[in-house]
């Protein structure tokens, strides 16, 4: 209980729209533990990227927590961070415990900004010395395989991999307890990509992040890292264990299929074929009644479309959102 | 096609209001002198009137009727407008086409003269040319202003034609055994139809401003009258300062409402073909 | 009997006017495709697999080079309407992006009847519908779902289902497939790959997937050819190449992809 670093406990995030809600965040309940790397997937659209920002209390109209607590521990005691405002916790926690990589986050560097201004801009919103940060980040740049004479380029001189090496140093200058990372690899090449995952790996053995969520709909990156696998579908939590038991073994139908469709160049791939899952996700406005998936799952039973499972745990560690594995089921 | 290109426009409220306003002034254009048959050119001895029984909006100095002129100000502004707008969409769409199809030198050399058009400043040239002819009906005045406001149309064409080109459902048309006519005739003009459209409504504005401008500073046409003339005539004898308001107040709210009807137009055709925008 | 050979394929493509660059997109290439034979082209972007198979479609002129086709030349020895439509006929694509592969202005049954009537100019309207629901039913599409919508209204799946489709109509001895998996959904891409397949084992068809996916040509390929930077750098078949990569290129390649079963050493 005491070495997780972050709860979440019954998290609504919703969008807000004119008439109606997308419920993109639907009730969801997991802890982070100190020193793990958890992967995060699903299908687009399934509420993965809003989680990641609901998760660094980045909320921004039209989306609103409507529910639910954030928990993390600081200096041994867990604050509620979910009580506070997105410009306090901006204050005190972004940078400093908690960092994000969003989404295509290399991309969104002003090419006409050095980068050794957000450095700048980042020691001024700490009121750090600019010089000492300075010179922690070419220590950070070294690190990440990247020369310090970067710093003083644009980005559009970096390339795409540079780029996202340095986007990783400059989130984790302030050694944050907590890196999430939006989908960091999936405008690189492969040769990029593992580099990316080596230097994020890297920086968890030094000390320097503590806890990673990895946000991906990647299976196969997320079994190279990951210590956990979250599996999330129409804002639901479908099933959370560790990476080893759901690739041997998953549980949840949805994991199944997931699995089931993963395309790695391995002979046991070949061998097993690889299956489609039927149908779309469906719509968030009005998602269906009692289990998300069981317009699809090969398995629906009639309690299915009566009641939403829950996510029991059905082994140790092991969690599970599915009547399978619950004695409900009449 | 058509049809459904063009549906969405008639449920745009701001369309409609657009429309409808500048559907009235070309009415009045059209139909106002025919109706309302006084010559805009006779002089009488009632000058300097207010707006009266005999003469609806009024006098000028030379006791020329007001509405009579106002009405056929509209008409030739907007003949003006129309005019220069069909010359640079003409201009442009020629350019901008052979310049996607053709590559290499053909293109390089017309963007460098659309650029080299494009950087000139067109007002001057526009003056220039005005004052060494000393007649010049509408017609000449269009095809000064149309001469000079094709470039950016021209470079918009190009640059969506190439786009549309590299896509796949053009390649998918082709290799179903498309000619090159059949291509453009299904693939390409619905693309650039809605865009071009749009630039027609801008293009027939800017005729209509530039013919205003010109005038005001004495180079409008010199026959005919204009929503410009009548503007430089009222500066001319100092309506404004006189206070002889239903001199210069009517042909000023026409080309107001003329040009912001046609801007209002355009920005919910914008809205409407614009995926981005009608996404919401 | 090989269905295509290319030999020596170049291009090179000159950018400016003024001030002229070269780019060499495809350089000095050979390979040949055999009947029933599904092979892949694997190689990340700027690698030339995409020039490549826009040359073989003759949607781009080649530098130099031969692609011969069934005998001919498709560069030098089609000469008439005819021929030129009876090669359409054969030589069939499935793009990668399922929204620029439709006309938006269009309904999406535009792209059937468009190789309807290449098939057959004078083919009546219902006997036509008859062959697209047909069509749709065999690359499992309700007609109801798709029949007078547009590309907007239904999803990227169900789009290169279509795309599929259009293929079953046509029949062509030769398709290729550029990335028809990576715009679409994970769970999706499975039926798409079996539909492809699945032309092959019935029809005969030879298919050439354009991909960047190792996963993907290892799945489904008879043989691998391996592009990078403009060349082909290695071939063989998908566990040679897999398992015993012979050029530094593949072997870095394969080494990087993450894989479900295996744990990376070095990370």
């Amino acid at each position: 209980m005491s070495n997780s670093l972050m709860k979440i406990e019954k998290v609504k995030a919703y969008y807000m729209l004119k008439d109606r809600y997308v419920k993109a965040v639907d009730n969801i309940s997991f802890e982070i533990n100190e020193n793990e790397v958890i992967g995060v997937v699903g299908e687009s659209g399934c509420g993965k990227s809003t989680l990641s920002n609901v998760l660094m209390m980045n909320i921004i109209k039209p989306l609103a927590l409507i529910d639910g607590k954030i928990l993390f521990k600081t200096n041994g005691s867990y604050k509620e961070i979910s009580s506070l405002s997105r410009e306090e916790v901006r204050k005190d926690f972004w940078g400093k415990k908690m960092a994000l990589i969003p989404q295509a986050a290399m991309n969104a560097l002003m090419p006409t900004i050095k980068i050794e201004k957000y450095v700048e801009h980042l020691a001024d919103a700490h009121n750090i010395p600019k010089d000492k940060f300075l010179k922690k980040a070419k220590e950070r740049f070294e690190k990440v395989d990247l020369d310090p004479k970067w710093l003083k380029r644009f980005p559009f001189e970096l390339s795409g991999g540079m780029k996202q090496r340095a986007v990783i140093a400059i989130a984790t200058l302030l050694d944050p307890d907590l890196l999430i990372a939006d989908e960091p690899t999936s405008a690189l090449d492969v040769v990029n990509q593992k580099m990316f995952l080596k230097i994020l790996m890297e920086m968890k053995k030094q000390g320097i992040v503590k806890s990673i969520i990895f946000v991906t709909h990647d299976i196969a990156t997320i079994r190279q890292i990951a210590d956990r696998m979250l599996v999330m579908y129409a804002g639901k939590i479908m099933e959370i264990s560790p990476i080893d038991k759901i690739v041997e073994k998953p549980l949840n139908p949805y994991t199944q299929g997931l699995l089931n469709s993963v395309l790695t160049p391995e002979p046991e791939i070949k061998k097993r074929g690889i299956t489609t899952i039927p149908g779309a996700p469906p719509n968030l406005i009005d998602p269906p009644k009692g289990c998300r998936f069981h317009p699809r799952c090969p398995h629906a039973m009639d309690i299915c479309k009566e009641k939403e499972p829950e996510l029991k745990e059905v082994e140790p560690g092991r969690k599970v959102a599915c009547f399978l594995y619950s004695e409900e089921r009449s | 096609m058509f049809k459904t290109m063009f549906k969405p426009l008639f449920q745009n409220k701001k369309f409609i209001i657009g429309l409808i306003i500048f559907l009235i002034f070309l009415a009045l254009g059209i139909i106002g002198p025919l109706v309302y048959k006084v010559d805009p050119t006779e002089m009488t001895w009632d000058f300097e009137q207010p707006p009266s029984k005999i003469h609806p909006l009024g006098t000028d100095t030379y006791g020329r009727d007001i509405l009579a002129q106002l009405l056929q100000g509209i008409r030739s502004s907007l003949y003006v407008g129309f005019l220069a707008s069909v010359i640079s969409l003409a201009i442009g769409t020629i350019i901008g086409t052979f310049s996607a199809v053709k590559r290499g030198i053909i293109d390089d050399l017309l963007m460098s003269f659309t650029n080299i058009i494009l950087t000139t400043p067109s007002v001057l040239i526009a003056i220039l040319i005005a004052s060494y002819l000393n007649v010049r009906s509408l017609e000449v005045i269009a095809l000064i202003l149309g001469l000079f406001q094709w470039p950016w149309f021209a470079r918009a064409i190009r640059a969506q034609l190439m786009s549309v080109l590299s896509r796949e459902y053009v390649y998918l048309s082709r290799m179903a055994g498309y000619s090159d006519f059949r291509l453009i005739i299904e693939d390409l003009i619905p693309t650039i139809a809605t865009y071009s459209f749009m630039s027609f409504v801008l293009f027939i504005n800017g005729g209509i401003m530039g013919e205003a401008g010109l005038s005001l500073i004495g180079l409008g046409p010199t026959q005919g009258i204009s929503l410009g003339i009548m503007l430089q005539w009222a500066v001319l004898m100092e309506a404004m300062r006189r206070g002889l308001w239903w001199w210069f107040v009517p042909p000023g709210v026409a080309i107001v409402a003329v040009t912001s009807a046609l801007l209002i137009i355009s920005t919910a055709m914008d809205e409407v073909f614009n995926p981005r925008l009608r996404e919401e | 009997m090989s269905r295509l050979i290319v030999k020596n394929l170049s291009k090179t493509f000159l950018l400016g006017f003024f001030s002229k660059r070269k780019v060499e997109a495809v350089k000095n290439i050979s390979f040949e495709v055999k009947e029933n034979e599904i092979v892949s082209l694997v190689g990340e972007s700027g690698s030339g697999k995409s020039t490549t198979a826009k040359m073989i479609l003759r949607l781009i002129a080649p530098t130099s080079g031969e692609i011969i086709f069934e005998g001919k030349d498709i560069w030098k020895d089609l000469n008439t309407k005819n021929e030129i439509i009876s090669f359409r006929k054969n030589l069939h694509a499935v793009f990668q992006d399922p929204f620029a592969s439709y006309n938006p202005f269009y309904p999406v049954e535009r792209t059937l009847w468009q190789v309807l009537k290449l098939l057959d100019k004078n083919i009546s309207k219902k006997e036509g519908l008859n062959l697209i629901k047909e069509s749709l039913f065999k690359v499992g599409l309700d007609p109801k779902d798709i029949l007078g919508k547009y590309p907007h209204q239904i999803s990227g799946g169900q789009k290169q289902r279509i795309m599929i489709a259009r293929c079953w109509l046509l029949k062509p001895s030769f398709i290729i497939a550029d990335e028809p998996t990576s715009m679409i959904d994970a769970s999706s891409r499975g039926g798409i790959i079996k539909l492809l397949t699945k032309l092959r084992d019935e029809q005969g068809t030879s298919i050439m997937f354009i991909t960047h996916d190792l996963g993907l040509a290892y799945y489904v390929s008879d043989r691998i050819f391996v592009m990078k930077n403009g060349e082909i750098v290695e071939q063989g078949t998908p566990d040679e190449v897999v398992l015993n990569p012979q050029h530094k290129y593949t072997k870095q390649l394969i080494e990087s992809i993450p894989k479900l079963y295996e744990k990376m050493e070095d990370i």
